[in-house]
């Protein structure tokens, strides 16, 4: 086994070009990672990479997206938008062989990776969506040029409690043209004292009468993804999805377990970071998706068990909450004396296993309800610190994004009740799609946030 | 042993020297920063060694703070000014609490532990809101010293609505009030009140007394006692504000001398 190590793109081409000569066997999309720099993915070069074959397949699975959208399109594939929605329809849709779903909303990832380069910014800044609005804007400029994913056969999007950015911005995409199956997520209540309750994967608990609501919603998404696919999504085939997507959540499950416990840290950030993301939709390709984190595990496994990582031992354990715009903060993490130990990046609902032993869209309505993001901030946090708990964090980092209206207030009050509860340090940062002005000050507060931390172990 | 701290902040360099054993300060130096960090660094310390008949060798160990502590070569190594400062207070004024530091371009609240050590701290520096950047340039359009600002905010008998803290639309605001026919007087205690209130706001519902002020702002005559309006509560500039990052850096670095590992 090569020593871990995180590396340059420059070192990781040649790298590459020497695991080639040495019979590295790729899957189709396999390749140097240099190759997206020059598709334009500029942000590439400012990033350091975990030096194993399977990070270089997460990456060029991650990367290589659009290229299996357009190419699903060629195949005559159907492909279905499914917006504003972390796990759920995604799961419903990808149950169709003939349908491959994407995430839109994941469009704000492209100028994380192109930077200025895309012009999805400027674009939705032209449409009346400027830097004031969460950087899910990038999504209406996507939509406009038509340059990063196929115009989909069908969107289907939630409304109701979603941020108002959001809500904003997909009217706006509709307006361009692109009609919408919306479909209504009510904002997520504890149940009255003689109200029928249920519990969700999550742990949150919600009325009966909600989960009929969204389970009648979901209906009316299903038959619209039956009239596309012209075939019934009958509750078998939906089981056998749920089974699928479960297989990947279990296995993420199991990669967090150990990336975010071992010691020495086995596995970076920046790659848990993606490895998460690709559990809401696998990246368009759901059979390959766990394919890519398989491989991950079972990198993560044997650093484990050989006790090697790509960072010495006793790095302060920060818990992550919410998702960074900019990917070169989970670097920064580490350059700094942190490793990432548990996380909660707004799809903690994602992660959890679809329930089973209940009827498929029974089980897929208390999933969608159990999204962090329709509750209340105070149920969030209850989560978080149970995760706390569970991976043995010893500070948490709340990382907001500028602009995202739902983070603006959340930050506070669940900072104060891990605070009140666990009595552990919490640092709220900010970081846009382009910190490099920041990356000083940002700097000094993770540095000062891990000397907090070893201080505290004296 | 003599150890050094530095401070390598927005504005301004700070040194200063301890002897390690009894932490006593030997001296102190600040010069304005410059766009050579590293010789601005360099010259503060020597400016102390000299007189008194050292060199750079006779330092056994030197920490370097602020936002340019990087910059500074011959610092053996780094701690950031969350951790300096919080030392520095500790070593002022050890009943503190809570710690209130406004420098040139940030400002920074720590709660501090029974021990002294950080508890919890929050940083504000989007932008030069609430920072010595800002009342550099309200003093520069009201054409008056930076000392002087306390001392005219006290003369104040309808102080100024401030509602921007950006440094460019708040110029443009007291050129709208001074045209509007303000006084002088009036919009400085309202930029005192604003700078106070930006800072309470980050203080939360929990302040712990006492309350130590430090940084360079704590050095503007007037800056605690609007502090302390907002914050309900006495608040206590320590002896030596602007110097407590490195005062804080050069007690780490004597500290770390009898460690056996540098680095």
């Amino acid at each position: 086994m090569d020593k871990p190590a995180k590396i340059t793109l420059e070192q990781w081409d040649a790298r590459y070009a020497a695991l080639r000569a040495g019979g590295l066997a790729e899957p189709f999309y396999g390749g140097p990672l240099g190759r997206h720099l020059a598709n334009g993915d500029r942000r590439l070069s400012k990033l350091r990479y975990d030096n194993s074959p399977a990070a270089l397949r997460l990456w060029n699975f991650l990367l290589t997206e659009d290229d299996r959208l357009f190419a699903a399109r060629q195949a005559g594939q159907k492909i279905v938008g499914v917006m504003k929605d972390l796990g759920t329809t995604a799961a419903m849709a990808m149950s169709l062989p003939e349908v491959t779903a994407f995430y839109p909303d994941g469009a704000w990832w492209i100028p994380c990776l192109m930077e200025h380069g895309s012009g999805v910014l400027e674009l939705a800044d032209s449409l009346g969506i400027d830097e004031s609005f969460c950087p899910v804007r990038a999504m209406l400029g996507a939509f406009a040029t038509g340059e990063h994913f196929p115009r989909p056969d069908l969107l289907v999007c939630s409304a109701g409690a979603v941020c108002d950015d959001f809500s904003a911005i997909a009217q706006l995409v509709e307006g361009l043209g692109n009609p919408i199956l919306w479909w209504e997520m009510p904002a997520r209540r504890r149940p009255a004292d003689d109200e029928p309750a249920v519990l969700l994967p999550t742990g949150f608990v919600a009325p009966a009468s909600q989960v009929a609501l969204v389970r009648g919603e979901l209906e009316r998404v299903r038959g619209a993804l039956e009239e596309l696919a012209s075939r019934k999504l009958d509750d078998a085939t939906l089981a056998a999805g749920i089974a699928h997507a479960n297989r990947a959540r279990g296995l993420l499950d199991e990669l967090r377990l150990l990336a975010y416990s071992a010691e020495p840290c086995p596995m970076p950030a920046l790659e848990m970071l993606i490895a998460e993301m690709l559990i809401i939709h696998y990246c368009s390709d759901r059979d390959e998706a766990p394919a890519v984190l398989e491989d991950l595990l079972a990198e993560t496994r044997r650093r484990a068990l050989a006790r090697v990582g790509v960072m010495p031992a006793g790095a302060a354990r920060i818990f992550w909450v919410n998702p960074v715009a900019d990917l070169r903060v989970m670097n920064l993490l580490e350059d700094c004396g942190g490793r990432l130990c548990g996380t909660e990046l707004l799809f903690c609902h994602s992660l959890d296993v679809i329930p089973a032993d209940l009827p498929p869209m029974e089980a897929l309505a208390r999933t969608a309800l159990a999204d962090p993001m329709v509750g209340q901030a105070h149920d969030r946090a209850e989560r978080i610190c149970a995760d706390i708990l569970r991976f043995g964090a010893e500070a948490v980092v709340i990382s907001r994004i500028p602009g995202a209206s739902h983070c603006a207030l959340e930050g506070g009050v669940i900072g104060g009740i891990i605070g009140e509860r666990l009595g552990l340090p919490v640092l709220e940062i900010e970081v846009p799609p382009l910190s490099d002005s920041m990356m000083p000050s940002l700097r000094t507060r993770l540095e000062a946030i891990v000397e907090v931390v070893k201080e505290r172990r004296r | 042993m003599i150890c050094a701290g530095i401070d390598a902040g927005s504005r301004a360099v700070k040194a200063v020297l301890v002897d390690s054993r009894s932490l006593a300060t030997l001296g102190s130096s600040v010069l304005d920063q410059g766009v050579y960090q590293d010789r601005t660094a360099q010259a503060a310390i020597d400016e102390l060694l000299g007189p008194r008949g050292l060199t750079r060798r006779d330092i056994g160990r030197v920490v370097a703070t602020g936002y340019a502590r990087n910059i500074v070569e011959f610092a053996d190594t780094t701690i950031t000014e969350i951790t300096c400062h919080a030392c520095g207070v500790r070593h002022q004024m050890p009943s503190a609490r809570t710690v209130i530091e406004i420098g040139g371009q940030d400002s920074k609240l720590l709660r501090l532990s029974d021990d002294g050590r950080v508890r919890d701290f929050a940083m504000n520096d989007r932008c030069a809101a609430g920072t010595g950047r800002f009342l550099e340039m309200v003093a520069g359009k009201l054409e008056v010293p930076l000392a002087r600002l306390g001392e005219l905010a006290a003369e104040a008998t309808n102080p100024a609505a401030i509602s921007s803290m950006c440094v460019v639309f708040a110029e443009t605001e007291i050129i709208g009030l001074l045209a509007g026919g303000a006084r002088p007087e009036d919009i400085i205690a309202g930029v005192l009140g604003a700078i106070a209130s930006r800072v309470a706001s980050m203080v939360g519902r929990n302040l712990e007394a006492p309350v130590a002020f430090t940084g360079g702002v704590a050095m503007v005559p007037g800056m605690d006692s609007a502090l302390a309006s907002v914050l309900g509560r006495p608040v206590t500039v320590v002896n030596y504000p602007q110097m407590t990052g490195a005062l804080g850096a050069a007690i780490l670095a004597a500290r770390s001398c009898s460690q056996p590992e540098k680095g």
